[in-house]
């Protein structure tokens, strides 16, 4: 007698549907007869008689559901009645015949043969790519056996049942067959067989099996994660963030009430329903730090950055003239007319370099910084400003002047230029030339005014002449004609000679104070800064008045300080006058 | 409280809904007698009846068509299509019927109801059952298309997707239905749709991916966050309509975008997330937008998988070098 048990039908299914029995009890059956029609999760397969012999016994019929391992079938095959044979096994497949004659501690009978079940939707055949098990070995029921790759997948084939394993019928590489024999069992085991124990561990085994493919399993437990609320000590998983953030709820001012101080859906919910607690839409924002560093706090599309990249312009010195506050690529090359947006960025390129020379984390890759030659005006104010400082003494003098009197739309450099003709009247040891090397000086009787000038080529300072015998009309009338030929680089090299003194009015940008730099061989430089109200004590009480501060470099070399400070003195006399 | 892997959260929440909602009903393809093919609806016709979970014969289309009359008629049926590749018969229902009915109707009619679907590669699955099209339905008005990336979601956004009152496209990440479990409450507390969900807060680049890619996408933040690279990461969650707010704020704030998705690149998801940051927030963006997804190849069988589907070192790879823009 034998007992055939329903093998795995598809890919680790758990149970298949008798649809209809093909022979009935007493029927004489032969190898490989169809005796059951079994629907599965995907398909009707036919199951093939393992054995040849009379039908004895069916466990179920149509419409019932099997599983995996239980009984499906008892045959009779002459082994005996009713009890599993311990001898005399008769009409085995030739093949497996030795095997079973020679049955020793296993109380298991005949041989029984596996063969490959269609592994995926009417495959005729499917290749072994590993044995997972090896002949003689004790194998359990829907431990893996094999694996099998099919036109689709490789699939493992589990084992049907408990017991030794005999014949393995192929080598990796092999193509079996649908319904050939894929494995043979030298017996079953009694101890590891048990019928009961097979039906009750079926319900409880993980089947996180499919009809296809292998679903990875996982028993990592894992959290929502949770993060920190800004403006609070609370913290907040994402979708409370989120319906935060949907419902306009400021988290921070929220009362939580779930477990652990933690903020719930309902908790958000009633603020918003509430009304209370509505964040401003732009105080939610990321604050982002103010500084010139974060290149997100400029609004300016990638092509602009691009740009401004390749002119070395920090985009902190650009206007904003686009939509919605953006820099545009006009912005960024007005920019480089400005010598501080470029010497900037080129100082910050240059210590991100350092840093990540140093090792340390930085992001920022090195960038290759290739110095340029320095040309034109730049090159002619390097050398100048070297110049004075190898040679000349210079001091400075600073002091305000009240212009208060000014009338509304006075020309201020022109009044400087008149105040500077007035007070070289005054004094003459400031206006001039000095050599020190020969040590000869030169109080010139007319007055050429140096007057500096601000370019994106660089410092020009183009001379006005006779400053002492001209109007203010016709001195402002000269120095913007030069300024539009210098912008147009039409200006003629000996209308940028000849000074006798400076005046830099750096004031028109900012700054109070400073330390012009005089200029050999001239005296003297006179610097203007930004003008300002101020409270002013007065015979009748307190006014306002409105103070120019004047910086007067001279070099000691040439004069006293005591000529110094007269010729301030007097430039304070003329600024002071109403016209 | 249950520890729960991402397929038994949707079985929980269906469960909770056939529980609670008198309307609700389950139909489909072997997930009643069987439990489904993947076991998603394991237990529940045993528990309600066959009435209220319901084996269909194997017609995607008479399932879409099914639905579609049961929901405009005062039901609210989630649908199971065994997996996303089998739905394309079910298109035409879907899109001519389902899709409009609200607006066919100017509002009398409406559709409450789920279509669920397993997708998505990497179980070694043959041809039809590993694609992502997610993007097929975004591209349709009238429907919403959600995809929960953990089981906590995949818990709160079944239950928002059976009470909303319009159709809703609810697709499964097969690959990681069993992968972790989280503790999950099963208080019948839904998520709110049409959100995106900020997993990870971080200042220099914005990930943004969606279903089982979150997995890949939130390792990878991990290992740029051991070479100093904060990366904010964002489960898109609904990825129709999308949640651009959240998106461009991120974008705003660390001036660079990465997508990861697993679909094939063109005309996808991602294509549309960056279109509208590059709409909205280019003069925010450093750097260029990176996409990291599959091919614009049929997805290919499983020897092949992994070489197709995005990788944690793909993605760190990618954003270490929109970093480079500096």
């Amino acid at each position: 007698m034998k007992t055939f048990k329903l093998p795995d039908l598809g890919e680790g299914l758990p149970d298949a549907e008798i649809v209809n029995w093909l022979v009935k009890e007493g029927d004489t059956i032969e190898i490989d007869q169809p005796m059951v029609e079994m629907e599965t999760a995907k398909a009707v397969v036919e199951v093939p008689s393992p054995f040849k012999g009379v039908v004895s016994k069916l466990h179920g019929k149509t419409g019932d559901v099997i599983f995996t391992g239980a009984p499906l079938i008892d045959i009779d095959d002459g082994s005996g009645t009713s009890t599993a044979p311990v001898t005399t096994p008769i009409q085995q497949p030739a093949k497996t015949a030795d095997i079973t004659n020679t049955t020793t501690s296993t109380t298991a009978a005949a041989a029984q043969i596996f063969k490959l079940p269609d592994l995926g939707e009417g495959l005729p055949d499917a290749e072994i790519v590993n044995w997972l098990i090896k002949e003689g070995d004790i194998v359990k029921i829907d431990q893996p056996m094999v694996e099998m790759e099919t036109a689709k997948a490789v699939v493992e084939v589990p084992c049907p049942q408990n017991g030794v394993i005999g014949t393995l019928h192929g080598q990796p590489g092999d193509v079996i067959k649908t319904g050939a024999p894929l494995v043979t069992f030298a017996g079953t085991l009694s101890g590891l067989e048990s019928a009961p124990e097979t039906q009750a561990a079926e319900p409880t085994k993980s089947d996180a099996a499919t009809v296809v493919g292998a679903v990875e399993v996982g028993n990592t437990i894992t959290t929502e994660s949770v993060s920190a609320i800004a403006g609070s000590n609370l913290k907040a998983t994402p979708v409370i963030k989120a319906l935060a953030r949907k419902l306009k709820v400021d988290l921070s001012q929220i009362q939580p009430t779930g477990a652990d101080n933690s903020i719930t859906q309902a908790d958000v919910r009633a603020a918003a329903s509430q009304g209370q607690t509505k964040t401003d839409i732009v105080a939610q924002k990321p604050a982002t730090s103010s500084g010139t560093s974060n290149p997100l706090n400029f609004k300016a599309s990638p092509a602009v950055r691009a740009l401004a990249g390749r002119l070395g312009v920090d985009l902190a010195y650009c206007q904003a003239s686009g939509k919605k506050g953006s820099i545009t690529r006009d912005d960024v090359k007005n920019a480089t007319h400005k010598p501080s947006a470029v010497s900037n960025i080129q100082q910050s390129t240059i210590s991100a370099t350092t840093v990540s020379n140093q090792g340390t984390q930085s992001r920022l890759p090195s960038i290759q910084v290739t110095p340029k030659a320095i040309r034109g005006a730049r090159r002619a104010m390097a050398a100048a400003m070297s110049l004075s400082h190898s040679c000349v003494v210079p001091v400075t003098l600073m002091d305000d002047v009240d212009i208060s009197s000014w009338p509304k739309g006075t020309d201020a450099t022109a009044r400087m230029l008149r105040a500077i003709a007035y007070a070289s009247r005054i004094v003459p040891e400031l206006n001039g030339w000095f050599d020190g090397e020969n040590m000869e000086v030169l109080h010139h009787p007319e007055v050429h005014v140096g007057v500096a000038v601000d370019t994106p080529a660089g410092l020009y300072v183009p001379v006005i002449k006779n400053a002492e015998s001209r109007t203010g009309a016709d001195l402002r009338a000269e120095l913007n004609d030069k300024m539009e030929r210098i912008t147009h680089k039409a200006i003629k090299p000996d209308e940028l000679t000849g000074a006798t003194i400076s005046l830099s009015n750096y004031g028109t940008i900012a700054g109070r104070y400073g330390t012009p730099v005089v200029v050999p061989p001239q005296i003297a430089i006179l610097g203007t800064g930004r003008y300002r109200d101020e409270l002013k004590l007065t015979d009748t009480g307190i006014g306002k008045a409105r103070m120019l501060p004047l910086s007067l470099s001279f070099d000691h070399r040439a004069c006293t300080g005591g000529e110094g400070a007269r010729f301030l003195a007097a430039l304070m006399v003329d600024l002071k006058l109403a016209k | 409280m249950a520890t729960v892997a991402l397929i038994e959260a949707v079985n929980m929440a269906l469960a909770y809904e056939l529980e609670h909602d008198a309307t609700v009903l389950l139909l489909g393809e072997d997930i009643g007698a069987n439990g489904g093919v993947f076991r998603t609806t394991a237990g529940l016709q045993e528990r309600f009846g066959a009435h209220r979970v319901m084996d269909t014969p194997l017609a995607e289309s008479m399932i879409a068509g099914l639905t579609i009359g049961m929901s405009t008629q005062g039901l609210k049926p989630v649908a199971e299509i065994q997996f996303l590749g089998f739905i394309y018969s079910a298109l035409d229902q879907i899109i001519t019927q389902a899709a409009r009915m609200r607006n066919r109707t100017r509002g009398r009619l409406s559709c409450p109801m789920v279509i669920r679907a397993p997708f998505g590669g990497g179980i070694h699955a043959p041809e039809h059952h590993s694609e992502s099209t997610e993007a097929l339905f975004a591209h349709i008005p009238g429907i919403k298309v959600v995809i929960p990336s953990n089981p906590s979601r995949a818990y709160g956004l079944m239950l928002a997707a059976i009470r909303d009152p319009d159709p809703v496209i609810f697709l499964e990440p097969k690959r990681v239905y069993r992968l972790v479990k989280h503790e999950v409450e099963d208080n019948g507390e839904a998520y709110p749709l049409e959100t995106c969900f900020i997993d990870r807060e971080g200042t220099d680049i914005t990930l943004v991916s969606w279903g089982a890619m979150m997995h890949e996408t939130l390792q990878a933040a991990e290992k740029l966050a051991q070479e100093g690279i904060h990366a904010e990461v964002i489960d898109v969650a609904c990825v129709s309509p999308i949640d651009m707010p959240t998106i461009l704020e991120s974008v705003e704030k660390t001036g660079r975008l990465l997508i990861v998705q697993e679909a094939p690149k063109s005309g996808a998801i991602g294509s549309e997330i960056a279109a509208e940051v590059a709409e909205k927030a280019i003069m925010s963006l450093l750097a260029p937008i990176g996409r990291v997804s599959g091919y614009d190849a049929v997805m290919p069988y499983y020897k092949l998988e992994k070489i197709y589907m995005p990788s944690v070192e793909k993605v760190v790879a990618k954003a270490k070098e929109l970093m480079e823009y500096v």
